[in-house]
């Protein structure tokens, strides 16, 4: 969708109008949500912090000049809203402990049992390591890999030029690579694979 | 891992560059291969599910909120307790979360509070003394003092400029006609009237010699105080002298340094009292 719809879009919202709203939230909150969710990883959390998000949106619509894409004007709205209920949650270091709930719902339920204990393993260790990277690293790989942003919308978004998200985003990734290896060796690789041996063996 | 080659090319934009880069060099190349990891683990992650409770929510925020430019009209009435108990509602919800529009309420707010200045203790007294001011009537002007001496001389003046005696006019106007005791009564009028305007002459010279004097005696007085101030010489500072005191050490009081030129300023607060 151009600019101009957005545009065109924001300003039938500034008018009052129900249906424009509509369009916007069927539009933009599924991933709004899913960038929230990321954020906080619960889901009763991720639900306020969209609510929290579009009440931003809707009271700031005025300021929206139809610049860059919508999606990069929401987010860079409530950047500072996701970033301060990740940082809380990096507090109470609930991205250390992500529950099975919370990773299932992330997981595709296609797969078979075993893969799916795998998948869940490889997921929780994905967001521990995740909570341990700089936040301005964290939030390119969250933006980028779980919600599939374009770099411009996510160099938008942040006012970053597009290389330096490329290069943000590969030291994220090589970083939580390098996290989750770590951990790994700590707790000794048999040991895990044994864990995620013992819960395939359960499901089947 | 210290090479950040692979990073900075990215940094630049040179993708290919920082693929090449990262075949030659193994430090980068356990990085990317470390970046490939990341990605396959989190491409195979799904969205969460966007619930329709929270769509539900969230198609309701116009009737929770205003925005700010919503807000300011609602402000407006606000004030005057002229909102609807809804409307009260969503403005309160946005001004928990504005710091701007809730500034501007408060400023607004603030009006109300302001007290009325008290008026100074002396104004009501001053007030009460003061006479009420009578409306200048049109005439007072025409007819003061002033005004009657002003036109008499400007009526002889103009009896002179057009050469008309008194006495010639009195009896053009058919003095022959006149009864006895009339022209007798004419001639009293008429002796009258010249000793008048004489005596009118007469004075008009005199003011005029006394303000000529007058005049003149100020203006050589102001002269000869111009040249006496500034003829006259500085005065000589006469020095502190220290008086000895009876203990025999020595005593300076405070009148000492307080001199004509400068005296001591009066107390700001004090300058208002009456």
């Amino acid at each position: 969708m151009s600019d101009t719809d957005d545009k065109d879009l924001v300003a039938r919202c500034r008018e009052g109008n129900d249906e424009a709203w509509r369009e916007l939230v069927d539009r933009f909150g599924p991933r709004v949500y899913a960038i929230a969710y990321h954020f906080t990883m619960k889901r009763e959390d991720a639900e306020e912090l969209s609510q929290e998000v579009f009440l931003k949106v809707f009271e700031n619509l005025h300021r929206y000049d139809g610049g860059f894409p919508l999606v990069a004007w929401i987010l860079s709205v409530s950047r500072n809203l996701c970033i301060d209920r990740y940082r809380r949650h990096k507090r109470e270091k609930s991205f250390r402990f992500v529950s099975d709930e919370a990773v299932t719902t992330l997981l595709k339920s296609e797969d078979d049992p075993a893969s799916m204990a795998l998948k869940k393993e490889r997921t929780k260790l994905l967001f521990s390591a995740l909570a341990e990277i700089p936040e301005d690293l964290a939030e390119i790989l969250v933006l980028r890999d779980l919600n599939g942003l374009a770099y411009e919308e996510i160099g938008k978004a942040l006012d970053l030029p597009d290389g330096t998200v490329k290069s943000r985003l590969f030291r994220a990734r090589a970083e939580v690579a390098r996290k989750i290896r770590e951990r790994h060796e700590s707790r000794g690789s048999s040991s895990a694979f044994a864990s995620i041996a013992v819960a395939a063996a359960g499901i089947v | 891992m210290s090479c950040r080659e692979i990073e900075h090319l990215f940094t630049a934009g040179l993708e290919a560059e920082a693929a090449a880069h990262r075949k030659t060099c193994g430090v980068c190349a356990r990085a990317g291969a470390d970046a490939d990891e990341t990605q396959a683990i989190t491409s195979l992650l799904a969205a969460p599910a966007f619930s329709p409770a929270l769509r539900r929510t969230l198609l309701e925020i116009p009737r929770m909120t205003v925005s700010c430019e919503g807000a300011e009209p609602l402000l407006a009435a606000a004030l005057d307790d002229e909102v609807s108990a809804d409307d009260r509602r969503r403005l309160d919800s946005h001004l928990s979360r504005c710091g701007a529009c809730t500034a501007a309420a408060n400023v607004l707010l603030s009006v109300r509070d302001l007290a009325q200045p008290e008026p100074p203790p002396w104004l009501a007294t001053r007030l009460a003394a003061a006479k009420p001011a009578k409306p200048a009537s049109r005439w007072r002007g025409f007819l003061s003092g002033r005004a009657v001496v002003a036109y008499a001389y400007g009526a002889a003046i103009l009896v002179m400029i057009l050469g008309w005696n008194p006495t010639t006019v009195v009896r053009k106007a058919s003095f022959a006609s006149l009864g006895v005791s009339t022209q007798k009564v004419v001639t009293v009028a008429q002796s009258s009237l010249t000793d008048r305007l004489g005596a009118l002459q007469e004075k008009a010279v005199r003011t005029l010699a006394v303000w000529k004097g007058h005049i003149g005696g100020y203006s050589r007085a102001a002269v000869s105080n111009a040249i006496a101030i500034v003829s006259r010489p500085e005065p000589k500072k006469s020095p502190v002298r220290p008086r000895l005191s009876r203990e025999g050490g020595i005593s300076v009081t405070p009148g000492d340094f307080t001199t004509a030129a400068s005296p001591r300023p009066e107390p700001f607060a004090s300058r208002f009292r009456v």
